[in-house]
């Protein structure tokens, strides 16, 4: 029996989670990924407007924000039968471009970054560039007064942290300069989005905002600077960070995990929505048993295990077919977050899953060229390359959009489906920052009579299914090298690789409203 | 005595409290050398506790959406940020001990983001503990207490739902509490309600909710530039429509005239845009009713009902939040 750990809370990831790990000989056996909150939106709409829908579940999380209005919207539009107009849609589009770019930085420098660099290496920095001085200095200043809060308490350094001095205290700088960046990426999603967190202006049928050429021209130029900051500053520290001290984690694959990656596919390149910047599709085993094919991606093949989450026990059933009532005294059960499965099997949804999915060159030669196996620096790469990606199609769409605004009969908005159907069912899927997101509806009377959401967390999140088969988080922690367990910094480093949500993973359903719901999903 | 402000000049300084104060609605209030003076004379950065409840890190996000004072000179010049779980370095058992010494050492401001669950206390568990708990422990020797976002305020959306959240105020009795509602909080408000506490060591004033009337005074409706439409029953009805595109949004489920919070006139996001200039409803965010006793959110409803009704009576007038 080896040593058991637990981290609670994990820090520095969105909502509230616990990972527990048992290390025999300096490697993590066994782990177990536990969603520690709840809060059960779904009930709350029961009954509600349709149009709520969006508004409400933009609030499962606020740093993904408007995420899942996203994919409320696309439920609804679907529930509805809204046509959204060409405008609508390349607003849409832009500011969840907005919200990329915001999501990505923040994740990689504020998040993520302070599990790979030694920061205190700063104080051995002998350069003479000025701005670097001005860092140093600052942080200098702070261990001076004996302050350096929020940076420190921290797991202690090891031989994968990056300790050259030079490159750590570029890191910190850009660590401080991506703290501007990303509010100016809210800033330029506000032109359109009304506010963020949780923009305003996205509702079913399309976008309320009716912009002018000047805001386009304002958009345009803040995404100018966005994108200088990406491709000049995001992606080479992540290029140095993955070929410096991180590189025989990079080859080793460490968080690898089941390697099996599914995505929707998401974002219209053109009008008749037939070219999307993300294709959907679904690899099993990339480790090569079942091969490396990409296969489409069927919906009705999504079920949902309770097995080991506090919910009344229940077969695996389809978002919709199921009932899930929640019991917090099953004694086996450690999660609030559900397992989702596809044809049985454990998914990784977000970038990674996105690039593979979609065959992107660059990620596709880090691994074929550079020996890069999927796994948690992967992640960070493939995060930074879609990044770049998402700006060049933001070019795009401020193009259509400015060619589109001149046209007489311009139109963001299907008005003639705005009123919620007496019946109606829809799903409505997209891919947000952190992956596969499904949304699904059905409406009786005018009002909401289901709702029920799969989100990116709770695919990588899972606990074990109803066959024992361990969650893409906790697969992913197996082999992990602890050294020591009182320093368990890789444990946190690959859970964090995949931007955890847990705020959006958790969903439940009254108990009082224990009605078994069939519902199919076209 | 050790100066948190040291490494920065004179100038630089007081530049940075002036637009503070200006960005932050302060300035009618301080002048640069008092905040300036409050911040110097402090002996160590104010040190404080963030917890997160029932949240979904919003009002988090919110707080890093200021442009000035930027978010760098935030987490690490202006205050010591001792404990938030989406900031801090730390985890697990090392990061509930750097909450318990803060305790220990008292005097910090303590801000609650998130309801707390009233339904059971397995809801929300924070290092294998009742959040609930942690916020009481938590709230012993704070100086200030802030409930940020409408669900700390008021419970906001988690009241609905069957985990039954409850604002901050319902798990302390008796505590003064600052509520600043708003989904999520707005970053000016938080910013400048700290910088008042640090100037002043006290609470800004409040209404009967606990909302600072500096920034709650005034009912969105009041200074809504599409008043005037309001006023002739102008009310938008198609979003495609250039002519109506200033129009009032009644007809689309607005609630501005029940809502008391500033957004008209300070905007959102560094004064880029607001809900109602977006083509969006106002839908109440800084009201105790808010979610359900709002909804239908986009529709006419008893609320966009009951304010047709008080303005067929002439009662919408200009007035004053006390």
């Amino acid at each position: 029996m080896g040593k058991r750990i637990t981290i609670d809370p994990i820090t520095r990831i969105e909502g509230h989670l616990k990972i527990e790990v048992e290390v025999e000989n300096g490697k993590v056996k066994d782990a177990w990924s536990s969603g520690t909150m709840a809060r059960g939106f779904e009930a709350l709409l029961l009954g509600k407007d349709p149009r709520d829908a969006s508004y409400v579940t933009s609030r499962f999380c606020g740093v993904c924000f408007s995420v899942h209005q996203m994919a409320s919207v696309r439920a609804l539009d679907a529930a509805f039968g809204a046509q959204v107009p060409w405008g609508g849609t390349l607003l849409r589009n832009l500011v969840m471009g907005a919200e990329y770019i915001y999501d990505h930085l923040v994740h990689f420098y504020h998040l993520s970054a302070l599990d790979y660099i030694d920061i205190m290496a700063i104080a051995n920095y002998t350069g003479k560039d000025p701005e670097l001085i001005k860092v140093k200095e600052k942080i200098v200043g702070l261990v001076q007064r004996g302050d350096t809060f929020p940076l420190t308490p921290r797991y202690k350094p090891d031989e994968f942290s990056v300790k050259d001095p030079d490159v750590v205290i570029s890191a910190v700088k850009h660590y401080l300069d991506a703290l501007k960046m990303q509010v100016k990426a809210k800033n330029m999603g506000v032109i359109f989005g009304g506010r963020a967190p949780h923009y305003q202006s996205i509702v079913v049928g399309g976008f309320t905002q009716y912009p002018d050429i000047n805001q386009v021209a304002r958009f345009r130029s803040m995404l100018d600077e966005l994108a200088a900051f990406v491709n000049e500053v995001y992606i080479s520290d992540v290029v140095a960070f993955g070929t410096g001290p991180l590189l025989p984690l990079a080859k080793a694959g460490i968080g690898g995990g089941h390697r099996n990656y599914l995505s929707y596919g998401s974002f219209e390149m053109d009008k008749a929505g037939k070219k999307l910047l993300f294709k959907p599709g679904v690899i099993v085993g990339l480790n090569g048993t079942k091969g490396k094919r990409v296969e489409p991606f069927k919906p009705e093949k999504i079920t949902e295990s309770v097995r080991y989450s506090w919910y009344k026990e229940d077969t695996p059933k389809h978002p919709y077919e199921g009932a899930q009532v929640f019991n917090l005294e099953r004694s086996d059960a450690y999660s609030f977050v559900k397992a989702p499965r596809y044809e049985k099997i454990p998914m990784e949804v977000g970038p990674l899953a996105r690039a593979l999915v979609d065959q992107d060159p660059t990620v596709l030669g880090l691994i074929r060229d550079q020996g890069v196996k999927p796994g948690a620096v992967a992640r960070h790469a493939a995060r930074a390359i879609e990044t770049k990606k998402i700006i060049d199609a933001m070019y795009h769409w401020c193009d259509e959009l400015t060619a589109a605004i001149t046209k007489p009969g311009f139109k963001i908005h299907d008005t003639a489906h705005w009123e919620p159907p007496a019946q109606g069912e829809g799903a409505g899927f997209f891919e947000p920052p952190r992956g596969a997101l499904g949304h699904w509806i059905r409406i009786k009377d005018h009002k909401i009579a289901n709702y029920q959401a799969v989100v990116p967390s709770t695919w990588n999140a899972s606990p074990r299914d109803e066959r024992g088969v361990r969650g893409q988080y906790e697969e992913s922690l197996i082999g992990v090298p602890v050294p020591d367990p009182e320093n368990p910094i890789n444990v946190v480093r690959v859970i964090r690789s995949f931007d955890p949500c847990l705020a959006c993973a958790i969903h439940l359903i009254d108990p009082k409203t224990n009605e078994i719901r069939k519902f199919m999903v076209e | 005595m050790v100066k948190s402000f040291e490494r920065l000049s004179r100038r630089d300084f007081l530049k940075f409290c002036g637009g503070a104060a200006a960005a932050l609605g302060l300035s009618e209030l301080f002048t640069a050398e008092m905040i300036a003076e409050a911040l110097e004379s402090a002996a160590k950065k104010p040190p404080l506790i963030w917890l997160e409840g029932q949240d979904c890190a919003g009002c988090t996000i919110s707080l890093i959406s200021v442009e000035n004072p930027g978010p760098a000179s935030l987490i690490l010049d202006k205050i010591s940020i001792r404990y938030h779980e989406t900031i801090m370095a730390a985890s697990g058992h090392m990061a509930e001990k750097v909450r318990e010494e803060t305790i220990k050492e008292g005097g910090y401001v303590l801000v609650v983001e998130g309801a707390i669950p009233s339904a059971d206390d397995r809801f929300c568990m924070v290092g294998g503990r009742p959040f609930r708990e942690i916020a009481i422990e938590t709230a012993k020797n704070a100086a200030a207490i802030i409930g940020v976002g409408a669900c700390s305020a008021f419970g906001g959306i988690p009241r609905g739902t069957p985990t039954k959240g409850v604002p901050l105020s319902k798990v302390l009795p008796g505590k003064a509490i600052i509520n600043l509602p708003t989904c999520p909080v707005h970053m000016d408000h938080l910013m400048g309600t700290i910088v008042y506490f640090l100037v002043t060591h006290k609470a800004p004033r409040l209404d009967k909710l606990g909302r600072p009337l500096m920034y709650f005074g005034m009912s969105v409706h009041d200074n809504c530039r599409r008043r005037g439409h309001f006023d002739e029953e102008e009310f938008l009805t198609d979003w495609n429509d250039p002519k109506q595109r200033d129009w009032c949004l009644l007809e689309k489920g607005c609630k501005g005239p029940e809502a008391y919070a500033d957004c008209s006139i300070r905007r959102w996001n560094n004064g880029i845009n607001f809900c109602i200039d977006a083509g969006a409803p106002c839908q109440g965010c800084s009201e105790p009713g808010f979610y359900d006793e709002y909804s239908p959110l986009y529709a006419m409803g008893p609320v966009t009902d009951r304010i047709l009704a008080k303005k067929a009576a002439g009662l919408i007038p200009r007035k004053e939040n006390t």
